[in-house]
C-alpha cells in the first residue's frame, strides 16, 4: 500500500442490462498488497462488478485502470495478461480430468510439440498445498467434494500469477478449518504484495480479513468502511437500506410432548448411523452440521429419496416406511431440498404452476384445470406468506431468492402436512427476507401445529428460530440441547467433541 | 417488467396491441407460423395452384402421417428424451397390423386400436429402459431401432403385404366434406394432446418432469410414470401413422416409416420444442410439420430438383434455430 497509484481501478463504472440498471456510476480502487472486500444483499451489483474487473463484461459506462493506465477487456483472457483472475463462486471445473491439470488448465507448461507433463505437474502442486495440504494433485476432480474443489478453483486462480485475485464467496462451502486455512493463505497473498477483492455474505470474515470494505446497493455504491467502523449493524444497515430487521424469535415453551416422528436407531452405509431423536408436535428442531455430516442424507432417507440400512422412523406412534418421496407425501412428511434452483424449482413454469404442481389433483375438474381457483388459492397463501410478486403467472425465477422460498413453503401447505424437513431454508437469501422466512415458520408451527426441523450450516439461525438443537458431526449425532442452553461456542464444541 | 416501462407512456389501446405482440413472440411456435404464413404466400403468387383445394389436400395428408410420428416425438422431447425408433416402430406396427388382418382375419375396424396397442408396447419397451432402467434415451432408442427394422424384414423377407382390401382402405384414402381422414385424424390427436398438456395433471407433470427432473421426484411426481406412458405414446402414435400409411397405399411396406424420424424430430424442432425437455407445444409441432410438407410440395411446383429439396430443408432449421435464438434473446 506504499504506491500511491492504484494498481486497479474502476471509475464511475455502469452496467446496462436492456432498461435494467444493475450497476450505477460505481468506483472502486486496489492498492497494492490490498484485501478490498465487497459486500451487499444479493441482486446488489457485485457479481456484475467483478464480472467487469475480469473480463466477462464490458461496462456500459465508466473506465478501467491498471497502474493507472486506462485499459479495455474485450474477453476474460486480456484481463488476465493484465494479472487479474477470479476465483469463482460457482464449480468451473473440468470433472473427468485431474486436479493438477485444472490448475493449470490452457497453460501446461512445455514445447509447442508436447507438454512437460512432470513441470506442469509441480507447478499445480506447489500452488494447491499453499491453499490445502489434504488434495491429490492427482485425483479426478469428480472424486472431491464440494468445498475441495472451491479449494482447486482457487489454486487455479493463483497459478496464473495474477497480481489482483478475486474471491467471489470463497467460504460458502468450507468447514471452519478449511475456512481459517484459507483465510490465512489470503493474507499470505497480501503480504507478498498481491491483491484482492473478496466477496463474502460471511459479515465476521469480512471484518478481520480487510483492509477497507465497500458497500453496494441496488447497483449503487452507498458507502465505504475502515475495518474499525465496520460493525455488524453498520453494515447490515448499509446493505438494506435501513437498520436490520434481524434478530431473534422470541423464546417459548413447547407446552406439548406429543411425539409426531420419532427417528430410532437409523443408519445408511457411508452416510449415517445409529441416529435417534424424537420431533415434538409444534417444535422447531434445528439440526446443525457441515456439508458432509449427514444431515442431507438423513433428510432425504426419513423422506424416502433413499433406503436406511437399519432403524425405524414412527409418525404419530406408527411406524412407517417411505420407499419413495411420493408416499412420504402422502403421509404428510415433506422435504424442501437445499439446492432450491437444482431440486426444488421448475425454472419453466409459473410461480402459480411451481405451487400447485403437487396438488394439482385438488383442481382438476372432468375435462380442465380450475385454473381459477387454483390462482385464489395460491394467492391466498401468498399473502399469508407475504410474499411479493407482480402476477401470478409470471415464471418463477422473476423473483427474489427469498420470495421462491416463501412459494416452495406455500407448495406444501396447500397439502396437509404434519412434518416439514427444510435443508438450508435461508441459504443465499437475504437479511431481511431470511427474518420474514422464519418468523413464518414460527407461525406456521403455532397456527398449524406443524413440526419442523430446520437443518443448517449457521449456528445463528438455528439459535435464532429453533426450540432444540441436534448437532450431528461426521454421521453421528453428538448431542442434543435446548436452545436456552445454547450458546454458538458450546454447540461447536460439541461438534468436535 | 420491461414491458409495463416501455409502454407506460401509451395509451391503454397501445399497450394491449403491444402486449399481444409480445406474448405472440414469446411462444414456441411463432417463427415456424410466420415462416409458414410467407412461405405458402410466396408459393401462392408464383405458382398457378399451389391453393387449389386438390394440392391443399395433398399438402395436409403429407404433413398428416409425419406429423402424427412428430406429436409422438414431442411428447418424447418434453419429457427431456428423444426417440429415434419411431420410424421403424411404424413399419413394424403396419406389418403386425397388416397380418392381423390379412392371416388372422381380424375385423378392418379393430385393426387401428390393436395395431396402436402394439405400437404403445414398444414405446414401453423404450420406456423401460430409459425410465426404468436409466438409461440414456438415444443409445437405447438407436438400438431398438434398429430391432424394429430387422424384426420387419424377418417377419416380410422384404416383401410388401397386400392386399389389405376395399373396407380397410377407408381409414387411409376416405374422406369427410372433402378433408381426407388421416389429416381429420391428425389434427383430432393434436387437439386431444393440446387438451392433456394443458388441462390434465399428467399433461403438466410432463413439463415438470421435462423442467426440472430432480425437482419433480422430490415434489411427489411419479417420474418414471410419466416418461414410461411418454415413451408408450410415441410408440403408439408411430403406429398409428403407420397403419394408416399402409390403407392408404393398401399395402404394408417394410420400409415405410425409414424417412420419418428427422421429419418427425425436424418438425418438433421447428415448431419450438426444445432438446433439453420442459419446452414445447403441439401447435408448434403441428406447424412444424406443415412447413416441412409446404417446402416438399413447394419444390416440386417450382421444378426444383428433389435432390435440392433436402439442402433446402436443412437451411430452414438452422434459420428456424437463428430465429429462435434472436427471440429468446428479447
Amino acid at each position: 500500500m506504499s504506491s500511491s497509484v492504484p494498481v486497479f481501478e474502476a471509475r464511475g463504472v455502469s452496467k446496462l442490462f436492456g432498461p435494467v440498471t444493475a450497476l450505477s456510476d460505481v468506483s472502486v480502487t486496489l492498492n497494492r498488497g490490498e484485501i478490498h472486500s465487497i459486500i451487499g444483499e444479493n441482486g446488489a451489483g457485485k457479481s456484475t462488478l467483478m464480472n467487469i474487473i475480469c473480463g466477462r463484461l464490458a461496462p456500459t459506462t465508466g473506465t478501467l485502470l491498471v497502474d493507472g493506465n486506462e485499459t479495455h477487456f474485450r474477453v476474460p483472457k486480456d484481463a488476465q495478461a493484465q494479472g487479474i483472475a477470479i476465483a469463482p463462486q460457482e464449480i468451473n471445473l473440468v470433472p473427468d480430468l485431474t486436479v493438477a491439470e485444472n490448475i493449470m488448465l490452457g497453460r501446461q507448461l512445455g514445447g509447442a510439440a508436447r507438454i512437460d507433463w512432470k513441470a506442469t505437474r509441480a507447478n499445480a502442486t506447489r500452488h494447491l498445498h499453499q491453499v490445502d495440504h489434504t488434495i491429490d494433485p492427482s485425483a479426478k476432480v469428480s472424486a472431491l467434494s464440494k468445498a475441495q474443489q472451491q479449494l482447486v478453483q482457487i489454486a487455479r486462480a493463483a497459478a496464473t500469477e495474477a497480481r489482483i485475485i478475486i474471491f467471489d464467496e470463497p467460504t460458502a462451502t468450507l468447514t471452519y478449518r478449511e475456512e481459517e486455512a484459507l483465510l490465512s493463505y489470503i493474507e499470505n497473498l497480501a503480504r507478498e504484495g498481491r491483491s484482492a477483492f473478496y466477496i463474502s455474505h460471511r459479515l465476521e470474515e469480512v471484518r478481520r480479513l480487510s483492509h477497507r470494505i465497500t458497500v453496494l446497493r441496488d447497483g449503487r455504491h452507498v458507502g465505504e468502511l475502515t475495518p474499525e467502523e465496520a460493525t455488524r449493524e453498520r453494515m447490515v444497515t448499509l446493505m438494506a437500506g435501513r437498520p436490520p430487521k434481524t434478530g431473534a424469535q422470541p423464546r417459548r415453551e413447547i407446552a406439548t410432548t406429543e411425539t409426531v416422528l420419532e427417528v430410532q436407531g437409523l443408519s445408511r452405509a457411508h452416510e449415517f448411523r445409529d441416529l435417534s431423536f424424537a420431533l415434538r408436535k409444534g417444535e422447531i428442531l434445528g439440526v446443525s452440521g457441515l456439508i458432509g455430516s449427514g444431515r442431507t442424507e438423513m433428510a432425504k432417507c426419513i423422506f424416502g429419496a433413499t433406503r436406511a440400512d437399519a432403524g425405524q422412523v414412527r409418525l404419530n406412534g406408527q411406524p412407517v416406511r417411505f420407499d419413495s418421496p411420493l408416499q412420504a407425501i402422502q403421509a404428510g412428511v415433506i422435504y424442501l431440498p437445499e439446492e432450491r434452483k437444482q431440486e426444488g424449482i421448475f425454472p419453466l413454469l409459473s410461480i402459480a404452476e411451481n405451487t400447485a404442481l403437487p396438488t394439482l389433483d385438488r383442481f382438476t375438474g372432468l375435462l380442465h384445470l380450475r385454473n381459477r381457483e387454483m390462482l385464489a388459492e395460491v394467492e391466498r397463501l401468498a399473502i399469508q406468506m407475504k410474499a411479493k410478486f407482480n402476477s401470478l403467472k409470471d415464471p418463477i425465477v422473476s423473483l427474489s431468492g427469498g420470495n421462491q422460498q416463501k412459494f416452495i413453503i406455500a407448495r406444501w401447505l396447500m397439502r396437509d402436512a404434519k412434518v416439514l424437513i427444510m435443508d438450508e431454508p435461508t441459504r443465499g437469501i437475504d437479511v431481511n427476507a431470511k427474518f420474514e422466512i422464519q418468523s413464518v415458520l414460527r407461525r406456521l408451527t403455532e397456527e398449524r401445529g406443524l413440526s419442523i426441523i430446520v437443518i443448517s450450516s449457521e449456528m445463528e439461525e438455528l439459535l435464532d428460530v429453533a426450540d432444540r438443537i441436534l448437532v450431528m458431526h461426521e454421521g453421528a449425532i453428538k448431542g442434543i440441547v435446548n436452545r436456552s442452553d445454547a450458546t454458538q461456542e458450546g454447540l461447536l464444541r460439541l461438534a468436535m467433541s | 417488467m420491461t414491458a409495463i416501462n416501455s409502454t407506460s407512456d401509451r395509451s391503454p389501446a397501445d399497450r394491449r396491441k403491444v402486449s399481444i405482440l409480445s406474448r405472440f413472440w414469446a411462444w414456441e411456435g411463432s417463427g415456424v407460423l410466420v415462416a409458414l404464413v410467407v412461405l405458402t404466400a410466396a408459393l401462392a403468387l408464383a405458382t398457378d395452384n399451389f391453393l387449389s383445394s386438390y394440392n391443399v389436400s395433398v399438402v395436409m395428408r403429407q404433413a398428416a402421417f409425419v406429423g402424427l410420428v412428430a406429436l409422438g416425438q414431442t411428447l418424447v422431447l418434453l419429457v427431456g428424451g428423444i426417440d429415434l425408433s419411431v420410424g421403424a416402430a411404424a413399419g413394424l406396427s403396419a406389418t403386425v397390423g397388416a397380418i392381423l388382418l390379412t392371416q388372422l382375419g381380424i375385423h378392418p375396424w379393430m385393426i387401428i386400436p390393436l395395431t396402436m396397442a402394439f405400437g404403445f408396447g414398444l414405446g414401453a419397451l423404450n420406456g423401460i429402459f430409459v425410465a426404468g432402467l436409466r438409461l440414456n434415451p438415444f443409445i437405447v432408442t438407436l438400438a431398438t431401432w434398429e430391432i424394429f427394422a430387422g424384426l420387419t424384414l424377418v417377419i416380410t423377407k422384404g416383401y410388401p403385404i397386400r392386399p389389405l382390401g376395399e373396407q380397410f382402405g377407408v381409414f387411409g384414402k376416405g374422406e369427410i366434406l372433402g378433408i381426407p381422414l388421416p389429416v381429420i385424424i391428425f389434427l383430432a390427436v393434436a387437439a386431444i394432446l393440446v387438451w392433456m398438456l394443458t388441462q390434465t395433471r399428467f399433461g403438466r407433470n410432463i413439463f415438470a418432469v421435462g423442467g426440472n427432473r430432480d425437482a419433480a421426484m422430490l415434489a411427489g411426481i411419479r417420474v418414471r410414470l410419466v416418461e414410461f406412458v411418454a415413451f408408450g405414446m410415441a410408440g403408439m402414435l408411430s403406429a398409428l401413422a403407420g397403419i394408416m400409411f399402409a390403407s392408404r397405399m393398401d399395402a404394408a411396406q417394410p420400409s415405410v416409416g425409414e424417412g420419418w424420424l428427422m421429419g418427425a424430430i425436424t418438425a418438433a424442432i421447428l415448431g419450438g420444442t426444445s432438446l433439453r425437455g420442459g419446452q414445447g407445444s403441439i401447435v408448434g409441432t403441428v406447424l412444424g410439420a406443415l412447413l416441412l410438407a409446404v417446402l416438399a410440395n413447394g419444390t416440386v411446383m417450382m421444378n426444383v430438383s428433389g435432390f435440392w429439396q433436402r439442402v433446402i430443408v436443412g437451411a430452414v432449421v438452422l434459420v428456424a434455430i437463428l430465429v429462435d435464438l434472436l427471440r429468446r434473446r428479447r
